[in-house]
């Protein structure tokens, strides 16, 4: 199947484990897949990057969204921004919200990530398209419309709905 | 976000859904600071015993947590 991708396609869904593996993931889920679609140079990473969602950006907001809850702790009287201050000052930017997961070896595809790619290759399919490039892997994340990406969207103030037309697009019919 | 100066969500302490929620989030929060200080520690160069006797557990229960997901085992 990949051999039907675009060298920028390609190099999204290889970047996708990195950003998976910077982010100490246990697997690659549809947002690490956005993340490195931010990177890319060309007319998906453009999309993005107009939207506003670029990557230190969008990372940061990934980063912030995670697992640590604020409302509890502050209900105890614990600020966690200072106590994410504290900690990245000590050990350095996102050292309190990265996962456990040692940063080497192979990281698999959640079903989530995967479904982005059955997605993709379906688009790709309706319109009867030879090549698979960056803008139809957009697509493919942004109709699977996994909740942490909706979220995050949604919290960035980018219009899901109107990304997803305008990743669909231009090579449009 | 709630302050933690805010009266209210200091009341909101005394529900036990808001009270449970806290403690797992206290967890969370201290097992994610554990693993940073661990690391820290035995990048000095700090031995197991010494870690384990800093968090008032055996030298086992912190090798078991600890040892097996770094590479200084």
């Amino acid at each position: 199947m990949l051999e039907r991708f675009t060298d920028e396609a390609r190099w999204a869904v290889t970047h996708s484990q990195d950003e998976a593996r910077a982010l100490r993931a246990e697997r690659i889920e549809p947002v690490h897949v956005l993340l490195a679609l931010t990177r890319e140079p060309g007319r998906a990473g453009q999309l993005l990057r107009d939207a506003g969602l670029d990557h230190d950006r969008l990372r940061d907001a990934v980063v912030r969204s995670g697992p640590l809850d604020a409302d509890a702790l502050a209900a105890v009287g614990i600020d966690l921004d200072q106590v994410r201050a504290a900690t990245e000052a000590a050990f350095g930017p996102g050292a309190l919200d990265r996962g456990r997961r040692s940063p080497s070896g192979h990281i698999p595809f959640a079903d989530a990530g995967k479904q982005v790619l059955v997605e993709t290759v379906r688009l790709v399919g309706r319109r009867h398209l030879g090549r698979i490039d960056a803008g139809h892997l957009l697509f493919g994340v942004l109709t699977v419309a996994d909740p942490q990406v909706s979220r995050l969207l949604q919290q960035l103030g980018v219009d899901l709905d109107a990304l997803r037309e305008q990743a669909a697009g231009a090579d449009a019919a | 976000m709630a302050s933690p100066t805010d009266v209210t969500t200091a009341a909101a302490a005394d529900d036990p859904d808001t009270g449970l929620r806290a403690i797992r989030a206290l967890r969370d929060l201290a097992d994610r600071l554990e693993v940073l200080q661990v690391g820290n520690a035995r990048s000095r160069g700090w031995s197991w015993q010494q870690i384990a006797d800093a968090l008032g557990v055996s030298k086992q229960a912190v090798h078991k947590k600890h040892a097996t997901s770094r590479r200084d085992r």
